[in-house]
């Protein structure tokens, strides 16, 4: 299984600390070593300031009990620094709480000017709040650096050395505290600023890579993530190019996306063309998937790459909550494909293709046909679902191809009318003058 | 005649080196001299004089037609001689014993090798004029008919064409004479080379004087012989054969020492004091000397008898000679002899690399300055001596590596003395130069010829150059200096095929065990590598966007060329190459051409018809390939080149073992075009609004239909067409059989690497596109077809099949339904009525209406609005529509999305239909 795990790959382009909820994740599935994963995980903690993560770890690897006295030292020098940084930042402390109550202090310059009159408050405090909320947030307490980070956002201004490192650790706190919603929000802010910022091709392709990477753990977890998620990698062409070139892998889960995306039935196509085009660099049972359905029309590789899909996703600590709904509409595509190409199917060899046994997939069958999403009957004495066709008469082509005729022209007219009055007005206009 | 000319006074040039093959030179001489010959013939058989002097006549005007190419009067004194020798047969077959007089042989001999020469030369054959060519072709048929009576004798005249006895007394005697003076050469080299190999470790103080005289002596002495070789070339129409003749021995001996190696070469001078002795004894009678010593120029002495030799006065000399570069009354020739010696004084007094280096510079610019047209390769003798002296001032530069060479070191801060040395030159620029000659001299040879063959041996000795200053500016050298020679190493590597690569490709783990069992160590590079390694520097770190460009180029035709076509594909799409090759110069439009024409080979190859059809189209539908790609020039129609545009024209040409073979081009093409043009065609036979794919495609198949008679396929292209037509009906056997086929392996398939592959590969997709095909020609005929019967009918496997009627159907291209229980594909096609039939062409048209007047207020308004992006995106639509809306059943139920994904497209996609787009303008090299 683990040759389609990309927790390795993945972690690459995540944050230290958004790497845990993964590597967690993969101790329960038992793809890896136990012991390698755990000190694995050590490592990386170790290079964090979060001492108890690190106590915890090492007692998970039975190394000792008691903490060492060099963690000890850590721990008390990281407490120390803590309290020296917080002091520092002690006199606009009480500006936040302005922040939370003056809702009419949304504008960022009036509540600079306001902060500076009342408070006091200087460049070096805003230096310093940001330490701070650096510093809280590499000791694991992310809720405190989220509001540091809003103050930080608010006072600073968009030119900052700093301004970008906040826009990230912002979105990686509020990732960390679950909170989806500004995750979103801060998501959104920090793309349009990967976009209009200057950087040099590079350094924008590896924004972007890191952004893309970020983002999956939001879309997957936020209600509305899944229609965002096709917007931003399939129809953004700098992120689908930033994907393309950078991390293919990404395709896993876009085709994921689109696959329990009901209503975007017709982003399939562009992703069909997207997974060709890359199978040489990536493919993996998903992408495969959708290419035996959809390029070769091979049902019973579908089936087989369905099955394996299953345990892909199932490790998979981006998409394992997506398993049964996959499954479902996967189901539903290979089903809704073959009525397209077919007028009679018998119902064993469609349950054989869906993975479902006879007296299932006729129920099922019935389902879909009560839901009218189906225009078919079941011959249950041959044991044959019969499509009705419906046979395409040529006056309904020549509507469709008329159709958008008389709109097109009647815009044509629209701007050649308006065109030509505005010639007349302006001819009138210059002779005024005369 | 001029083959065995040009023999030998080739092989004199070469001879030089090693002791002379007297052969050779006899036979340039039986050939130069054989009107003499001729005379004594006359002298000795004096019975058949009359019939015999009646031939020699001929056979001299004959020989004078030839030399101003004058074939019509050839022609009609060939049969004025034929006529004569049928009357001279008789006294032959008397006096002879029927043997053919050799002279009468030698002359048909001659005879054929200027027409083969003349008929070879195709680009001067173009040229003939009417009345010639005319000529030329029935002298040809002529001339061939006619020796095939003296075969015999002709391999034997060929075999050994020197064997003649009765060569002229006077040629004889030098001949003797020379062969003297070889032996004595040796001999007295012997002798002396012992004596003078105690001198160079004999106290300096002591013999420096002696041996300087010594060499001025020699100078002085040379001078006599240098002049004259001169004199030879300038006057070899001269009709003084004897000085002729002697000249050419006597270049033969300067040469000699020109070019031998150093340290000899005191010693040869030594002989030659000797040798000239003699010869002067042996020769004075014969009085040349004071014909030709009016000539002379007195050439300057390198230094004085007793002066110090150091470095400062060793530079002095060279800046001495140097000065009198590029004057006009300069003897060039002069220059580098000189030059070469200064090199020999300056490392017999070991005077340091430093001056060497600085010495070898100014020889091998001297070199390059010997040649005034720039359009003209240079003299091969001079070619191997440059390559040589290139190669060792190389050597010096990357065994010194004190040794600075640069050319922003000014003169002034020049450095020959003290340890980190200062020299001013480039041996860039040099070998730079010393490749576009190699360039020239091999554009110069007939590509036929073995003389190509022997000059491409010397590209082996170029590359190793390259190799060497590429190590050289490894060690010190700014980035763009690098790049500059990076690539033209990649300019020698990138068209070279390496089958390693593919072999690695197919079997990863085969060279690792490989390697491990023979050479642990090294494991060897592939070609490919070495190029990606390049390209990456070059990419990182040019500021040039020229050398970028082509080094992008040359990596993706490298690429295709070992079948990496996701790669090749990728950095074509990624370099956006197509959006600004028009404003590149033109030798790397033609590079651009080169690459499109393998990167659809390699498409084809990679089975990605479509693909192979799209990067070739815009080479082929000019109908000009090889002008495009610069093998070769097509006479123009309309107008005749100036001769200046045809020489700058011939200079972009590339060199014959660079070429792509354009009927393979034209055969890949073609084929693609038939794989993607006849299906479409029987889609939409009644489409009013369809499209051509391919124009040429179609002008082959009209111009067959044009035939009252087709005859069995000869040619490749009519047996695209042969296939094509069958491919109509569905006959995929009989396709596949006039697509491969032994006359086809041979002209077409077998230049592939893997030719067997690509032979199944191009079966299995006229199988899938014969079915489609079919389906779509017959399913009006129909109600019904079962699967597997289609299966057996085309020898595929049922999934494949069934997969393929799916896409047709999931297309709407075929309006069907699979029937599983019977295993049968449904038709549902119905056929309109007249009326229906009508309406819709009438839709059609009005829809064309529309999209005309989109267009036409598009154009008016100019970018007003956004409307220009609205009518593409309509006109996009309505293509797109047009594709399956000539199939009645058509049904578009996603019209809308359709539309919206033509909005928007994705990166990819656009910059293919960007690259479509591009495709479209041709890019043409201007004619200038």
């Amino acid at each position: 299984m683990a040759q389609f795990d990309l927790t390795r790959i993945n972690c690459q382009y995540l944050d230290r600390h958004l790497t845990f909820p993964l590597l967690e994740f993969l101790c329960g599935k038992e793809i890896y070593n136990q012991q390698d994963l755990l000190e694995y995980i050590l490592d990386t903690v170790n290079k964090t300031n979060m001492i108890d993560y690190t106590m915890d770890t090492r007692k998970r690897l039975n190394l000792s009990q008691d903490m060492p006295d060099e963690l000890v030292q850590r721990k008390s020098d990281v407490l120390a620094t803590l309290k020296q940084l917080q002091n520092e930042v002690a006199p606009i402390m009480k500006a936040t709480d302005i922040l939370k109550n003056g809702e009419s202090m949304k504008d960022s310059k009036t509540f600079v000017n306001a902060l500076q009159k009342d408070y006091n408050f200087k460049v070096e405090h805003l230096e310093s709040a940001y330490k701070l909320a650096k510093y809280l947030y590499e000791c694991g307490n992310y809720q405190e650096s989220t509001s540091y980070l809003y103050f930080c956002l608010i006072v600073m201004s968009p030119n900052d050395k700093n301004y970008l490192n906040v826009l990230w650790g912002k979105l990686a706190a509020e990732i960390l505290t679950l909170n989806w919603n500004t995750a979103l929000e801060d998501l959104t802010r920090l793309r349009d600023y990967i976009d209009s910022a200057n950087f040099s091709t590079i350094q924008a392709l590896q924004q972007r890579t890191w952004l893309i990477h970020w983002s999956v753990l939001v879309f997957f977890n936020h209600p509305k993530g899944r229609d965002l998620i096709i917007e931003m990698f399939l129809y953004k062409p700098l992120y689908l190019n930033a994907i393309q070139t950078m991390c293919p892998h990404i395709m896993r889960y876009l085709a994921t996306a689109v696959v329990i995306n009901r209503t975007r039935r017709n982003a399939l196509k562009d992703l069909i063309k997207v997974i060709q085009q890359e199978s040489y660099t990536y493919r993996d049972p998903i992408t495969e998937f959708l290419e035996c359905l959809y390029v070769n029309f091979d049902f019973e590789g579908a089936r087989l790459k369905l099955h394996e899909c299953q345990t892909v996703i199932l490790n998979d600590f981006f998409i394992v909550a997506c398993l049964n709904e996959f499954v479902e509409d996967a189901r539903l595509m290979i089903f809704e494909t073959f009525c397209r190409i077919h007028q009679c199917i018998t119902i064993s060899m469609l349950a054989d293709k869906l993975n479902m046994k006879p007296n299932e997939a006729e129920c099922w069958i019935v389902n879909l046909i009560r839901n009218a999403r189906l225009n078919a009957k079941i011959d249950s004495k041959l044991g044959h679902v019969v499509m009705g066709t419906q046979p395409l008469s040529p006056y309904q082509q020549l509507v469709e191809k008329i159709d958008s005729l008389s709109m097109r022209s009647e815009h044509l007219a629209g701007l050649i009318e308006r065109k030509s009055k505005q010639k007349n007005q302006e001819s009138a206009d210059s002779w005024k003058y005369y | 005649m001029s083959r065995f000319f040009a023999n030998g006074s080739d092989s004199e040039s070469e001879s030089s080196e090693e002791e002379v093959p007297t052969q050779f030179n006899n036979k340039a001489q039986n050939f130069q001299f054989s009107d003499d010959e001729e005379e004594v013939k006359r002298v000795v058989r004096s019975t058949k004089e009359k019939r015999y002097e009646n031939l020699t006549s001929i056979i001299k005007t004959i020989r004078n037609h030839k030399k101003i190419k004058d074939i019509p009067n050839t022609l009609s004194s060939f049969e004025d001689l034929t006529r004569a020798y049928t009357k001279a047969l008789p006294v032959i077959s008397k006096e002879e014993n029927g043997i053919t007089p050799r002279f009468y042989i030698r002359c048909l001999a001659e005879l054929e090798d200027f027409i083969n020469e003349v008929w070879e030369d195709r680009e001067g054959r173009k040229n003939l004029s009417k009345n010639n060519s005319k000529s030329l072709g029935t002298l040809r048929q002529k001339v061939r008919k006619y020796i095939k009576d003296f075969e015999d004798d002709l391999a034997r005249f060929r075999e050994a064409p020197d064997q003649e006895s009765d060569v002229d007394e006077g040629e004889g005697d030098v001949h003797d004479s020379d062969a003297d003076r070889a032996g004595d050469d040796s001999d007295t080299g012997f002798g002396v080379g012992a004596k003078m190999a105690e001198l160079p470790k004999a106290a300096k103080s002591s013999v420096q004087p002696t041996k300087i005289i010594a060499d001025d002596d020699d100078s002085e002495d040379s001078i006599d012989w240098d002049p004259d070789t001169e004199s030879e070339t300038e006057s070899s129409e001269d009709e003084n054969m004897y000085q002729n003749m002697r000249e050419r021995f006597l270049k033969r001996t300067t040469e000699k020492e020109d070019k031998d190696d150093d340290k000899r070469k005191d010693k040869r001078k030594e002989q030659k004091h000797k040798v000239r002795k003699r010869a002067d004894d042996d020769e004075d009678g014969e009085g040349w000397e004071t014909v030709v010593k009016g000539n002379v120029v007195e050439k300057p002495k390198m230094f004085e008898k007793d002066a110090e030799i150091d470095v400062p006065l060793v530079l002095a000399k060279l800046i001495e000679i140097m000065s009198a570069r590029g004057k006009k009354r300069t003897d060039r020739r002069l220059q580098i002899d000189l030059l070469f010696e200064l090199r020999d004084i300056s490392e017999q007094h070991s005077l340091g690399t430093a001056v060497a280096i600085k010495i070898h510079f100014s020889i091998i610019s001297a070199i390059f300055d010997y040649n005034l047209k720039i359009s003209e390769p240079m003299k091969l003798e001079h070619w191997a001596l440059l390559l040589e002296v290139m190669q060792s001032m190389m050597k010096l530069l990357l065994a010194n590596p004190d040794i600075n060479m640069n050319e922003s070191i000014a003169e002034e801060h020049e450095e020959y003395a003290t340890a980190p040395f200062y020299v001013r030159g480039c041996p860039l620029a040099a070998v730079e130069r010393l490749d576009d000659e190699f360039t020239k001299l091999l554009k110069e040879c007939d590509p036929h010829s073995n003389d190509y063959v022997s000059r491409l041996k010397d590209e082996v000795n170029v590359v190793k150059t390259i190799e060497l200053v590429v190590q050289y500016f490894e060690l010190s050298g700014s980035n763009n200096e690098r790049c500059r020679i990076y690539l033209r190493k990649i300019e020698h590597l990138y068209y070279k095929f390496d089958p390693e690569v593919l072999k690695r490709k197919r079997g990863e783990q085969q060279p690792a065990t490989g390697a491990a069992g023979a050479t642990p160590a090294a494991p060897v590079q592939s070609s490919v590598e070495v190029m990606d390694k390049l390209c990456k520097f070059i990419y990182a770190k040019d500021d040039t966007d020229r050398i970028r460009t082509r080094a992008i180029l040359a990596h993706i035709y490298h690429h295709a060329m070992h079948d990496n076509w996701f790669q090749a594909r990728d950095l074509v799409l990624m370099s956006h190459l197509q959006d600004n090759i028009d404003a590149a110069d033109p030798s790397t439009r033609i590079l651009y051409n080169r690459m499109m024409a393998n990167l659809g080979l390699c498409a084809f190859r990679q089975e990605n018809i479509k693909d192979a059809h799209h990067c070739l189209v815009d080479l082929m539908v000019t109908g000009k390939p090889k002008e495009l790609l610069a093998q070769g020039l097509l006479p123009q129609r309309q107008h005749e080149r100036s001769a200046e545009q045809e020489k700058i024209e011939k200079q972009r040409q590339m060199p014959f073992h660079m070429h792509i073979n354009l009927e393979l081009l034209e055969c890949v093409y073609l084929v693609s075009a038939m794989l993607l043009e006849i299906p479409y065609i029987a889609a939409h036979e009644f489409d009013a609004r369809r499209r051509m794919i391919s124009k040429t495609f179609y002008q082959q198949l009209r111009s067959s239909e044009r035939q009252s008679l087709v005859g069995p396929p000869e040619s490749m292209r009519e047996h695209v067409v042969a296939a094509a037509k069958a491919m109509r009906c569905g006959n995929w056997q009989a396709c596949a059989n006039f697509i491969v086929n032994k006359k086809m392996n041979t002209k077409v398939w077998d230049l592939f690497y893997e030719s067997e592959r690509v032979r199944e590969m191009l079966v299995k997709f006229i199988k899938e596109e014969s079915l489609r095909t079919y389906l779509f020609t017959y399913s009006n005929v129909y109600t019904s077809i079962s699967i597997p019967s289609l299966s057996q009918m085309y020898e595929l496997p049922l999934p494949k099949v069934h997969s393929i009627i799916s896409k047709m159907i999931i297309n709407e291209e075929l309006m069907a339904s699979l029937d599983d229980p019977s295993e049968t594909v449904v038709m549902h096609r119905s056929e309109p009525s007249r009326l229906q039939a009508l309406a819709m062409q009438f839709v059609d048209k009005v829809t064309n209406l529309v999209d005309v007047n989109e267009k036409v207020f598009d154009m008016k308004q100019g970018n007003f609005f956004q409307r220009g992006n609205m009518g593409n995106r309509d006109r996009g639509y309505n293509r797109n529509q047009n594709n399956q809306g000539g199939n009645w059943g058509g049904q578009r139920r996603d019209n809308r999305s359709q539309r919206n994904r033509n909005q928007r497209g994705h990166h990819k996609q656009n910059q293919q239909q960007n690259q479509q787009q591009q495709q479209q303008q041709v890019h043409t090299i201007d004619e200038e």
